[in-house]
């Protein structure tokens, strides 16, 4: 282990040191890092074993730029838009890997089982230099071992490892003590890839429209309905699926058709919990509310246990169905699958909404 | 250390979060959370998906690293039992019913939601240099407790500890959960909350006109953001550029209404019952202009000791049971097998 002073005339023993697989300690505009090249196996490897934690835990790359940063990520608009916000500065984006990266690709256990991975540019000039100079993405890690105090000087990192974590390091850049700035903010935007939204578009087969006019008006469509679909309880599970704009009222209409059913508790968003069941003790029936929107595809709706939902005697609704348009197709002949599309109209208040049955 | 008390082993999987601590009374020994986000993005989760998978991967780490940091002998195991998702819940009990048997002590299951409420009472490990006291704060009941999260945003009266009344609560999305959206709605990923509040501390408040949800109607004691989701939304389409500023001045306007009316409907409620401080927990009370706007709206605020114990951990689900056993209150001879997971369970039936 070595300790240098942050200057230019070092660049190049750090990049050989982190050529040569080592793991490098760096200031930067947060904390100190730990660096080792996240294109290296056994650098990474190494990492973890510094860091105490399991493979499998994904790490933040940093790279100088976007157009670097694309070499191994695939940015969205909601991706383009972040980094055009924040980068370079405290914040990591997480994106897709770049499809078919291999070739000088990502090490494993740097991107996400999810094939995602987290982008960071530092805003912090001797670390760009770096990045520059070195061509390869490096990790991005604070460099206190899991859950220890936040390294804002060499000490603090020094005092709280083993002897044999400090055998690991390899170089120490020492900056003197950093300003106390929080870590970054990790934002993922893989949930807007158009990839996962355009899945399954929803047809209309018979087709209504109405106009609402105000919240109440959304819930007595709810109400409404429940009341064209309700004699097929007892014989098949019906499932709503709902298709709307943010702020729609989609939670709204639920409101309107689970207090027709006879559910005598408030209905709240599910967008946190994924799926909240309640029951009508009037009808002997239950009502599973789900909502797609945080969920990656359909496979996941299955997760929550859809299928053991699907019964003579269950209503489903689920909100942001376009998502998961597929999976609840494939229910077509055990329920009714009525759609529902919630979208804004002209007046401030106004929405119209639209339903039909596949058949 | 004060022998009276067990030691607990704490685990919880209500979500996205992987999380264990050994605790003892409310003095945290250890607080190990494995996210899928750094620990310090708060407000709901990144990672919904293979959430049980997940946990049942990590959590036997998770647990291991808490146990060693925690550097003592377990008297008991707490787990949290509801409410949150269920599959992921399943983990956590089965596995917590497992290390209660293995060690052949109690198990105990928390309420996640009563666990957020008391965590201000939580202190550090009475090690940790510099602290020469140790004592939670010195809170006066009834009190006032208030949980804002992703998933919750309630109003609560604390008659004692363990007694609870709900006194408002949301009847639409929680307070983490609108500004989670606002920021999706601005274009700016998920969870957007903490980058909305970088956001907004930029942006002008007073810019654009946004409703106050529920204004005059505040004695309903309703907590509701789906009309300012929806006002955002046409504001958001009425702006021909959205340019930096644009954003800041959306973001800061969004955020300082949704947090207007959270203050407006806790100073109703308030008036009615009689209470000495307010404890505040919960993910959302990592966002700092909330901090200060309930400092400066209310006397005694009490937050968590540190950020590990805002947003979803076990350290409070330990602190919680440590509380509760200090008041002679737990149901501490349950046998491992009763305990059950209970996705949906308000506190007002403990």
């Amino acid at each position: 282990m070595q300790i240098i002073e942050e200057k230019a005339s070092n660049l190049q023993k750090i990049i050989n040191v982190l050529s040569g697989g080592g793991l490098v300690i760096f200031p930067c505009e947060t904390v100190y890092g730990a660096a080792v090249d996240a294109t290296n196996p056994l650098a990474v490897k190494k990492l973890s074993v510094y860091k105490q934690r399991p493979l499998g835990k994904p790490y933040s790359i940093m790279l100088p730029n976007q157009k670097e940063a694309e070499k191994y990520v695939e940015l969205n608009d909601t991706a383009k838009k972040l980094y055009r916000q924040f980068l370079p500065g405290p914040v990591t984006v997480v994106s897709k890997v770049r499809a078919g990266l291999t070739k000088n690709g990502l090490a494993a256990g740097v991107a996400s089982e999810l094939g995602t991975v987290g982008v960071r540019i530092p805003n912090y000039k001797f670390l760009l230099q770096l990045l520059f100079k070195y061509g390869k993405p490096l990790t991005a890690t604070s460099a206190n071992a899991s859950y220890k105090k936040r390294p804002y000087k060499i000490d603090d990192i020094l005092e709280n490892v083993s002897g044999k974590q400090k055998q690991l390091i390899d170089l120490i850049i020492d900056a003197g003590e950093l300003p106390h700035n929080e870590p970054s903010t990790v934002i993922d935007t893989t949930l807007d890839d158009p990839t996962v939204l355009r899945q399954g578009e929803v047809v209309f087969s018979d087709q209504d429209t109405i106009l609402s006019r105000s919240e109440d008006e959304t819930k007595n469509c709810g109400k409404e309905l429940w009341q064209k679909y309700d004699k097929y309880l007892g014989q098949r599970a019906v499932v709503f699926a709902l298709v709307g704009p943010m702020g729609v009222g989609k939670t709204q209409f639920t409101k309107g058709l689970a207090k027709a059913m006879g559910v005598v508790e408030e209905v709240v968003s599910p967008t946190f919990n994924l799926e909240i069941s309640y029951s009508s003790p009037g009808l002997g029936a239950s009502l599973d509310h789900f909502d797609a929107w945080r969920l990656q595809d359909g496979a996941e709706l299955e997760n929550l246990g859809l299928s053991g939902k699907i019964h003579d005697k269950s209503v489903l609704v689920v909100e942001w169905a376009d998502r998961v348009a597929d999976t609840i197709r494939k229910y077509n002949e055990e329920a009714v699958l009525v759609w529902v599309k919630l979208g804004y109209g002209k007046g401030e208040n106004e929405r119209t909404i639209s339903w039909g049955v596949t058949s | 250390m004060n022998k009276q008390l067990p030691t607990v082993l704490a685990i919880d999987t209500s979500c996205d979060e992987t999380a264990a601590a050994v605790t003892h009374g409310t003095e945290v020994l250890s607080n190990i959370i494995w996210s899928q986000a750094a620990a310090h993005a708060d407000f709901g989760g990144v990672m919904p998906s293979l959430a049980q998978r997940l946990h049942r991967e990590r959590i036997d780490w998770v647990i291991e690293r808490a146990v060693k940091l925690g550097g003592v002998k377990i008297d008991m195991v707490a787990v949290t039992k509801g409410p949150g998702l269920a599959i992921a819940l399943e983990v956590g009990i089965a596995k917590a019913k497992g290390v209660a048997n293995k060690l052949g002590v109690p198990l105990v299951p928390i309420n996640h939601v009563e666990a957020h409420l008391l965590s201000p009472l939580a202190t550090p490990k009475l090690k940790e240099k510099g602290l020469k006291s140790n004592s939670s704060p010195q809170i006066q009941y009834p009190a006032l407790g208030l949980v804002v999260s992703g998933g919750h945003t309630e109003l609560f009266l604390i008659e004692k500890i363990g007694k609870y009344q709900v006194l408002a609560k949301t009847q639409d999305d929680a307070l983490g959960e609108a500004l989670d959206k606002a920021a999706r709605m601005l274009g700016l990923g998920y969870p957007g909350g903490a980058i909305l509040e970088k956001m907004a501390e930029k942006g002008d408040p007073s810019k654009f006109k946004l409703p106050l949800p529920m204004a005059g109607r505040e004695d309903l004691r309703l907590f509701s953001y789906s009309g300012l989701k929806t006002a955002f939304y046409r504001l958001i389409e009425e702006q021909k550029d959205l340019d930096k500023q644009t954003i800041y001045d959306l973001a800061a306007c969004f955020q300082r209404r949704a947090f207007e009316h959270l203050i407006r409907v806790i100073r109703k409620t308030i008036n009615e019952v009689p209470f000495d401080s307010i404890l505040v927990g919960g993910g959302v009370v990592a966002n700092k202009s909330l901090r200060k706007i309930l400092r400066r709206s209310f006397k005694k605020v009490w937050f968590p000791y540190s950020p590990k114990l805002i947003g979803d951990n076990a350290a409070m689900i330990g602190v919680a049971a440590g509380l509760k056993l200090g008041g002679g209150l737990l149901i501490a001879d349950l046998k491992p097998e009763e305990v059950d997971r209970k996705p949906r369970w308000s506190v007002e039936d403990l």
